[in-house]
């Protein structure tokens, strides 16, 4: 067996390890190097920005813990930002896999900023139906949460004054790892009762979601742990997803070079093999 | 028979399946409140599904333990989750906490289920590097663009890549804003338009097969 055949035939233990170090040795002593806003992550900050006081900002929260190291980054910066903007905030789930961890997001995040219940922000739960939910919260909110999670009447909720339906929503942002999701919060939602729209995603749904953003079906989309660490470094308030970033760094840069190292070991047997035939 | 097994489900889908076409063209208040009624019953309906999933799940797993099949002590394992699951749930009212303080079925939610769905995920990132080099090779020119669309886009996604080539950023946003979103695009509207199509053919009792294979 060659070197080259050796090579390719490496013991995916060795493979492990190099992921392992390069996971752990950032996340111990971290680089910082800075991260570039993308456009896509500032559409959504620009329009929490842009939002009045008091404006309803609603956040669904449709992941469940598998999704976590991503999405939950992107939930704490986004309700850090909306809490900071005074805006009433209301968040739900369509993942009953996700609700005890969305209800601590949101609970964590409201204490900290010093957000009372009822009055600054409400969590409503989950409810089963899936893209139904979202239909019947469009036609009538109160018939698809008639409580909230605590069991509370929603229509006593004083975070919940004037707000009969989707429509009467400011600014509503999905944080999906998968069905339902952003594309049904778009086709479900927005298309029908006209309100503004933003996305957040695992790093691999992003590429899936780009259409709907460049043709202003969503107005923004924060992908993978990369947005949620755009959105922090707006924010002004690092956490997470920055720390993670140069795990991250190094990990992809560590998959680059062993997918080059492998190309190069490949091309050297295809044409020692070639070299050979022609001489045989 | 025929008729309540075929021809009655073939009529409701019919009138059903053109009644909310229609629906959505129509504001009056009527229709709507047709819509809100029918979302409703949808969400129970929603709510039962979750009852038979479960059921068929436990009968599943009831014949593998009965029977003792290969791998019949996951099963074991399965009901043993769920049973004590659903316990530990209806103790705690269904709810991970109460007025902050965690419950007996938060407990299971945060100390098992978090962690190993957690694991679960964190586990592909090691295989993922594992089936990168063993076969992301440049076999044939496709497969050579492909290999270099991805270090591009993969460079260009973190900052270290960034800070090694500044280019890579704006090339990997290029990419994804106008190579991938078109290619997407057009895989999307060919998705629909088949939605569409078999929309019609359900509606108007083309395709049966959602009806089962019954006895005529």
């Amino acid at each position: 067996m060659t070197f080259s055949e050796r090579m390719l035939k490496i013991d995916r233990r060795i493979i492990f390890l190099v992921i392992g170090l390069c996971t752990l040795l950032p996340l111990l002593y971290p680089v910082g190097l800075p991260i570039k806003i993308s456009s896509e992550v500032r559409g959504v900050y620009d329009h929490i920005e842009s939002l009045p006081e008091q404006s309803v900002f609603l956040l669904s929260i449709d992941f469940d813990p598998a999704s976590k190291p991503e999405l939950y980054p992107q939930a704490i910066a986004l309700l850090r930002h909306a809490f900071r903007k005074n805006l009433r905030v209301i968040t739900m789930t369509l993942w009953v896999s996700g609700t005890g961890m969305a209800d601590q997001i949101v609970t964590q995040v409201a204490k900290e900023m010093g957000k009372e219940y009822g009055t600054d922000y409400a969590f409503l739960g989950w409810s089963p139906g899936g893209q139904a939910v979202i239909i019947n919260m469009g036609q009538d909110l109160y018939s698809a949460f008639p409580s909230d999670y605590g069991g509370r009447p929603t229509k006593e909720l004083p975070v919940l004054n004037g707000v009969r339906n989707l429509k009467d929503v400011g600014y509503m942002v999905d944080l999906g790892a998968g069905k339902p999701g952003v594309e049904e919060w778009y086709v479900f939602g927005k298309d029908k009762y006209k309100f503004e729209l933003g996305g957040g995603c695992t790093g691999v749904m992003a590429p899936g979601l780009y259409p709907l953003l460049r043709s202003g079906q969503i107005n923004g989309l924060i992908g993978g742990l990369r947005g949620a660490a755009e959105y922090e470094s707006l924010i002004d308030q690092k956490g997470q997803a920055v720390a993670g970033m140069d795990a991250q760094s190094a990990t992809h840069i560590a998959i680059i070079v062993l997918v080059i190292i492998c190309n190069v070991f490949y091309l050297s047997l295809r044409r020692a093999a070639r070299a050979q035939g022609q001489a045989g | 028979m025929i008729f309540l097994r075929r021809q009655l489900p073939l009529l409701i889908t019919l009138v059903a399946g053109l009644l909310f076409a229609a629906q959505y063209y129509v504001p009056h208040p009527a229709s709507e409140q047709m819509l809100t009624s029918a979302t409703k019953w949808l969400q129970i309906i929603g709510g039962f599904a979750l009852v038979l999933g479960v059921t068929s799940l436990f009968h599943l797993h009831a014949v593998k333990i009965r029977r003792q099949e290969a791998g019949w002590g996951y099963s074991l394992v399965l009901y043993a989750g769920m049973l004590g699951t659903i316990a530990v749930g209806l103790w705690a009212d269904g709810k991970e906490s109460i007025e902050g303080v965690m419950t007996s079925f938060g407990w299971v939610y945060n100390y098992m289920m978090v962690p190993l769905q957690g694991t679960m995920f964190a586990i592909l990132a090691f295989f993922i590097a594992s089936a990168a080099y063993r076969s992301f090779r440049a076999r044939s020119r496709e497969a050579a663009v492909l290999l270099v669309a991805a270090v591009i886009v993969m460079m260009g996604r973190v900052p270290l890549g960034e800070y090694l080539v500044p280019l890579s950023g704006d090339v990997a946003s290029w990419i994804l804003n106008v190579l991938n979103a078109s290619v997407r695009r057009a895989i999307l509207i060919g998705v629909s338009l088949g939605a569409i199509a078999l929309s019609f053919k359900i509606i108007f009792g083309v395709e049966r097969s959602y009806l089962g294979g019954g006895k005529e």
